[in-house]
């Protein structure tokens, strides 16, 4: 780049007052006259075909959309866990003849430690009520002519600890003497939060993957706008029109398009919430109200429109700088 | 004001369109450059505009050597020609106005200072009272001199036309030419390509003529029959 004005100022032309454009230096206010002018030829370009835009928009605002319904589900799904794993104890089932005091013992023992919050004693009459309850077993348990059942202690661990400290009061409970076997219904609140690992790294993969599908559409509608628009193009740079000049109006478009994607997407997510609430309000009455529908945080939902909007931009910004660059 | 120094333009293919070619045209002149068609005409005013680079050879504006200008200087070397086209290259979806107004916009003038602009080039080629329409709804030569406001609006240093006159009757011909001579008269230099060689006798100006890409004849102004 040279330092040197293209067009020298002693040039005689160039100081003859009457001649070529004077801006008055208001650069700032050009610049934000064209901006405005931009926004709105572009939104106006839009809004005179409402079908196509309409299409676009909806395309970007389901790839939108879904992740942020999976990322509503495992958070849903995350708590839902969190809940039923408070209930859960550790059954340990003492050999059979081990009387009632030695159960209190061993029950008594268990409660003094420090990852234990209760130790609740079952007598085996207790189990057999249970089991009569339950359909279909009462006539079967008549023909005993004995209880058969031992007695068992239901051991429910401190929520505060965790997955490798269960683990640990299951392994010395097992070690104790009487102890027939240990049942760590736990183990599968393990296998959930694994799952759910899984889970929100998939949902992370399918936003980035999804996120190129929303540069993808808006790019390749600005590219087409842009073709079929190649003429007026060629007539603006003819006139002089920088290239960030010409382009202004297409990134305008992009990031409309995403503005209004997002909005819809974030619409989309609410509507997935109202839908769940009420199943799984249901579902929580028959956890004693434990459970409640976990709705996104406002700060995402508005965050949507404004992501969607950026990407919007991008893939204005990619596809004019590589369609443009030929232009002259 | 414009200098050609040995300038030659190869397309790519290998057709020389110019060869070896040198003239100048100073400051607050008007020349035609004229020749059977493919002689070079439109390439020459390609150069000027930038739209092509000489494949060989300096070209001069105002001093400045248009090789140095690079593609962030186009728009502004743009900015300070007045380029009119045969095929008027208007934006049929804008208003006779709008069209007119579109390098001030480019430039960055304020809207009021654009509008004053735009009528006073609307009414020196005649048309101030169609700025509303839209050119599809204008003649041939009406359209034509939509072009020459939208050229001339920015007052240029250097008013260019290619063919400005080919699609026109006789007698518009001449008014568009008479329009081109105006500007000269208030000091714009004017560069017009055109093969209509009877009404550039008419004209009484400097006729540059080319032959496949060669300079075969500069005639003065006073030396036109």
């Amino acid at each position: 780049m040279s330092t040197q004005p293209e067009f020298p100022m002693e040039s005689p032309l160039l100081s003859d007052q009457s001649r070529g454009i004077r801006t008055k230096a208001r650069p700032v206010a050009s610049w934000r006259e064209h901006h405005g002018w931009s926004a709105a030829a572009s939104l106006r370009r839009l809004m005179s075909r409402p079908v196509g835009t309409l299409l676009t928009v909806a395309v970007m605002a389901i790839a939108l959309a879904l992740p942020l319904t999976f990322y509503l589900l495992l958070g849903n799904v995350q708590k839902m866990g969190e809940a039923l794993g408070q209930n859960q104890t550790v059954s340990v089932f003492l050999q059979p003849g081990q009387s009632g005091s030695s159960a209190d013992l061993m029950a008594k023992k268990l409660r003094d430690r420090a990852d234990v919050a209760s130790v609740k004693v079952k007598t085996p009459d207790q189990g057999m009520d249970e089991l009569a309850k339950m359909q279909g077993f009462s006539g079967a348990l008549h023909t005993l002519d004995a209880n058969p059942l031992p007695f068992v202690l239901e051991v429910l661990p401190r929520t505060d600890v965790n997955a490798d400290g269960v683990d640990r009061l299951v392994a010395d409970m097992r070690g104790l003497q009487g102890v027939d076997q240990v049942q760590d219904s736990g183990t599968w609140r393990q296998r959930l939060e694994a799952l759910l690992g899984v889970g929100e790294r998939a949902v992370l993969i399918l936003a980035g993957l999804l996120a190129v599908a929303v540069l993808l559409v808006v790019g390749n509608t600005v590219r087409v706008d842009i073709a079929s628009r190649s003429e007026e193009i060629g007539v603006l740079m003819l006139v002089g029109a920088s290239r960030a000049f010409v382009r202004r109006p297409y990134l305008y478009a992009g990031i409309w398009y995403g503005l209004f994607a997002g909005v819809l997407a974030a619409g989309f997510a609410v509507l997935v919430e109202l839908a769940l609430a009420e199943p799984v309000a249901k579902l929580g009455q028959a956890y004693a109200g434990k459970l409640q529908i976990d709705v996104l945080p406002p700060w995402l939902l508005a965050s949507v429109p404004v992501a969607a909007a950026f990407l919007g931009w991008l893939g204005a910004r990619l596809v004019s700088a590589w369609q443009l660059r030929k232009a002259a | 004001m414009i200098r050609f120094d040995q300038v030659s333009k190869r397309y790519e293919g290998g057709h020389e369109a110019l060869s070896q070619l040198s003239f100048e045209v100073a400051a607050g002149e008007m020349a035609f450059v004229t020749g059977h068609s493919g002689a070079g005409k439109s390439t020459l005013l390609k150069l000027l505009g930038l739209i092509e680079r000489p494949s060989h050879g300096v070209i001069t504006l105002e001093g400045q050597n248009m090789a140095k200008i690079g593609r962030g200087g186009i728009p502004k070397l743009r900015r300070r020609l007045g380029m009119v086209f045969q095929d008027h290259r208007l934006l049929m979806d804008r208003t006779v106005f709008a069209n007119v107004e579109l390098p001030l916009m480019i430039g960055g003038m304020a809207p009021n200072e654009r509008a004053k602009r735009v009528r006073a080039a609307l009414e020196k080629v005649g048309l101030l009272s169609y700025e509303r329409q839209l050119p599809a709804t204008l003649s041939a030569g009406e359209q034509q001199r939509v072009g020459i406001a939208r050229a001339i609006v920015a007052k240029p240093m250097l008013l260019i036309a290619d063919e400005p006159t080919g699609n026109l009757d006789p007698t518009l011909a001449v008014e568009i030419m008479s329009l081109f001579a105006e500007f000269q008269s208030v000091g714009t230099t004017v560069l017009i390509a055109s093969h209509d060689l009877p009404l550039i006798k008419k004209m009484k100006k400097r006729v540059i003529v080319l032959d496949h890409g060669r300079l075969v004849a500069d005639v003065a102004a006073q030396e036109v029959l």
